[in-house]
């Protein structure tokens, strides 16, 4: 059985600790770099959402897969691929978060775990974010896409205050800025300045696609 | 636990209506046409009177014979590979209902007659389909002559399906007929008896009446072990009383008299007890299949299915809705769902409307839906310490990384498939999605599923000498004349007309 085929045994069974120690034993022998693994895992994720495209597999068997790959890119690859001072390639960094004044969790972190399936690095800042914790953030990792989730109409406006935000400190150009959320719309994200608007998960993976080739 | 089943009777209300069936059976009888049942019946004590052709039935006949009857079997495709149980606990569903004119949106009214061809498709379709386990000759084939019709659709049948098939008790010759071709099909008449591949049809006519040809043809379906099922079609306000109770003390008293036949044929034939019952409007005149009283109807024969120890049948999605609208939807889901909830064994009538004279095998599809969903409904909530999850709800609840849900857990993995039924016709993306895949309704992802089955369709291989020997045996019965098939069945009108309204002339052959 290859490596690759290895791991995806491992992921499919979301055996994270299983994952983690081969990874880590791999590394320490010198039979495989950080950066081939994680060509792997983007390999395995690539094939688990095709899977999941073709309604072969369900959301949790997608969610769990990425949620357990997460850990072994944090915890071993990542920390390996600094370590030998290589650089890690992504198809770009994405924060996001809910809003402030908003608990809402669920929607934005299936876009989350959409898009780092779909081989993004994702920054997932919870729930309640200020305009101010976006925009550190997005300053302190590099990031090129800002996503901002809504799910009340009441914290709509707060999405809008981001945008404003980053217009007063001269950092608009510098990002990509997408909304989503139940009560949100095309229109709305045109009103309020943001660069897109998606429906759902899978949506707002094909959104970022075409605004990070545009 | 599982759904509790509706009922419509106390025990004291049950035990009315069953006494007040005997007392018909025993007082009145049933007008019985063939006069061979009638001498089997009146050898084991009943009382006949030759003239009027009332047969009266001692309680004590009645009582011995219910005894007899199987409170399960097994139903098996040609192969004998597929096959599910039939019980007093578990619902199955099926089709039924031989419409006459099938759905067609090309025609300026919608729909066009049935032909053989739309015969072959439905048995294609369901042979495809995920619930609905058995065909039956549902789309009536206008285009061919009506004493060889039984013959065509068992051919068809065996090429082109894996599950088991129904027809109508159609008389002791094409009865037979059925018999000894699927005894070819299935390897000899003992395996056929051993293990049943087709399921009959037999309607008593209310009020009280065992017409002929179908009484023959019960009579070789009951030597033969074939399950039948035995449903008037009783029509409160016409063919019987207006009042629900009338109408189940009248068709309980047909069913218990045809099931006494029944085991004086052959003891231990399986049957199901079954309705196809419902009202007359009181408007037009006109039978009214999706009104909530057929529910109520069909739940009362379960229940009284379910005092006897016998397996019932009743209708489900019955709609008299003339398109594929609301109203069609509503009396489907209204109907199906009842005789689910009111514990019906076997479901029938999937991919019709109209009253069951029109086909859709668009509706068919949507049938097997249905029929998933309403399945899960009646499997309830399932309680144990694993399904409460406490550990689970603990550790979400405590996490404290960000985005954890209960998504990615185990348990979910776990347990969605059997807690959660997947549709597959059923549209629940968001609308942008929706509307980029063609923004299509139900009844147009419906005939897209329709075309891909046909499309990926594959018959089986019939051995090449048992082929030309069923050929051959359709060439026999295409030989026969139409006398020939009157003289079998004892007919001796020139013109007569079956159950569903099939008219039969001198000159169909």
């Amino acid at each position: 059985m290859s490596i690759e085929d290895e791991m995806r045994q491992f992921v499919e069974e979301w055996d994270k600790e299983g994952l983690k120690a081969m990874c880590k034993s791999l590394i320490d022998k010198g039979e495989a770099s950080p950066e081939e693994l994680l060509k792997f895992i983007g390999n395995i994720m690539k094939f688990i959402g095709e899977q999941f495209e073709n309604e072969e597999i369900f959301l949790p068997d997608l969610i769990g897969a990425a949620d357990t790959v997460k850990d072994t890119i944090d915890e071993i690859l990542d920390p390996a691929i600094r370590k030998s001072g290589g650089k890690k390639e992504t198809l770009g960094k994405v924060i996001i978060g809910t809003v402030e004044s908003d608990v809402h969790s669920i929607g934005k972190d299936l876009v989350g775990s959409f898009l780092f399936a779909n081989g993004f690095e994702v920054f997932n800042l919870g729930v309640e974010v200020t305009a101010d914790e976006f925009i550190s953030k997005a300053e302190e990792v590099g990031a090129q896409v800002i996503g901002l989730s809504s799910l009340l109409t009441m914290s709509m406006d707060f999405q809008r205050q981001v945008i404003e935000e980053l217009i007063n400190r001269g950092l608009r150009d510098k990002y990509i800025v997408i909304v989503g959320g139940a009560p949100t719309s095309e229109d709305w994200a045109e009103k309020i300045g943001a660069d897109g608007w998606a429906d759902d998960a899978i949506e707002a993976v094909e959104l970022i696609n075409n605004l990070i080739t545009k | 636990m599982k759904l509790k089943h509706i009922e419509v009777f106390s025990k004291d209300e049950i035990q009315e209506i069953h006494s007040a069936s005997i007392q018909l059976l025993t007082d009145v009888g049933m007008k019985i046409d063939a006069q061979d049942a009638r001498n089997l019946l009146k050898e084991n004590g009943a009382e006949v009177d030759t003239e009027s052709k009332f047969v009266k039935f001692p309680e004590a006949l009645i009582q011995e014979k219910l005894k007899k009857v199987p409170d399960h079997f097994k139903l098996h495709g040609p192969d004998g590979h597929f096959n599910f149980e039939i019980n007093t606990k578990d619902t199955v569903f099926a089709t039924i209902g031989t419409p006459v004119k099938i759905y067609d949106p090309l025609q300026k009214k919608g729909i066009r007659k049935t032909l053989f061809s739309d015969t072959i498709q439905q048995i294609k379709i369901v042979d495809s389909l995920e619930n609905i386990l058995c065909s039956h000759i549902d789309v009536w084939p206008n285009d061919i002559s009506y004493i060889t019709i039984h013959v065509h659709c068992i051919y068809q049948w065996a090429k082109n399906t894996k599950k088991p098939y129904g027809l109508g008790c159609l008389g002791k010759l094409a009865s037979t007929d059925m018999m000894k071709m699927t005894s070819m099909i299935v390897g000899g008449e003992e395996e056929l008896i051993k293990r049943p591949r087709l399921v009959g049809f037999m309607n008593p006519t209310s009020p009280l009446h065992l017409p002929l040809i179908m009484t023959n043809g019960f009579a070789v379906f009951t030597k033969y072990k074939q399950p039948t099922i035995i449903a008037p079609e009783a029509l409160a306000g016409s063919s019987a009383p207006v009042t629900l109770a009338g109408l189940l003390t009248q068709t309980n008293a047909e069913i218990l008299g045809s099931i006494v036949l029944s085991q004086i044929y052959n003891s231990g034939a399986p049957v199901f007890y079954g309705t196809v019952s419902h009202i007359t409007d009181m408007r037009t005149g006109n039978s009214a299949m999706g009104s909530p009283e057929m529910g109520l109807i069909t739940a009362g024969i379960a229940q009284l299915a379910r005092y006897y120890n016998i397996p019932s049948r009743g209708p489900g999605g019955g709609t008299d809705s003339k398109v594929l609208d609301m109203q069609n939807g509503i009396e489907r889901l209204q109907t199906l769902m009842l005789a689910a909830q009111a514990g019906v064994n076997y479901i029938t009538c999937a991919g019709t409307y109209e009253a069951t004279l029109v086909e859709a095998l668009e509706l068919l599809v949507i049938d097997d839906e249905l029929a998933g969903m309403v399945q899960r409904a009646v499997e309830g909530i399932n309680v144990n310490e694993d399904t409460i999850g406490l550990d689970v709800i603990k550790k979400v609840t405590t996490s404290e990384k960000k985005g954890v849900n209960f998504l990615a857990e185990r348990h979910t993995r776990d347990h969605m498939k059997s807690e959660l039924y997947f549709p597959k016709l059923l549209d629940r993306s968001r609308r942008t999605t929706w509307y980029k895949k063609g923004a299509k309704d139900i009844i147009t992802r419906a005939r897209e599923k329709v075309d891909q089955i046909l499309q990926a369709h594959k018959p089986n291989e019939l051995p090449e000498d048992l082929d030309s020997k069923l050929l051959n045996f359709i060439k026999n019965v295409e030989s026969r004349t139409f006398d020939d098939y009157k003289k079998a069945e004892g007919l001796r009108v020139s013109k007569i007309t079956l159950p569903d309204g099939i008219e039969i002339k001198e000159d169909d052959k």
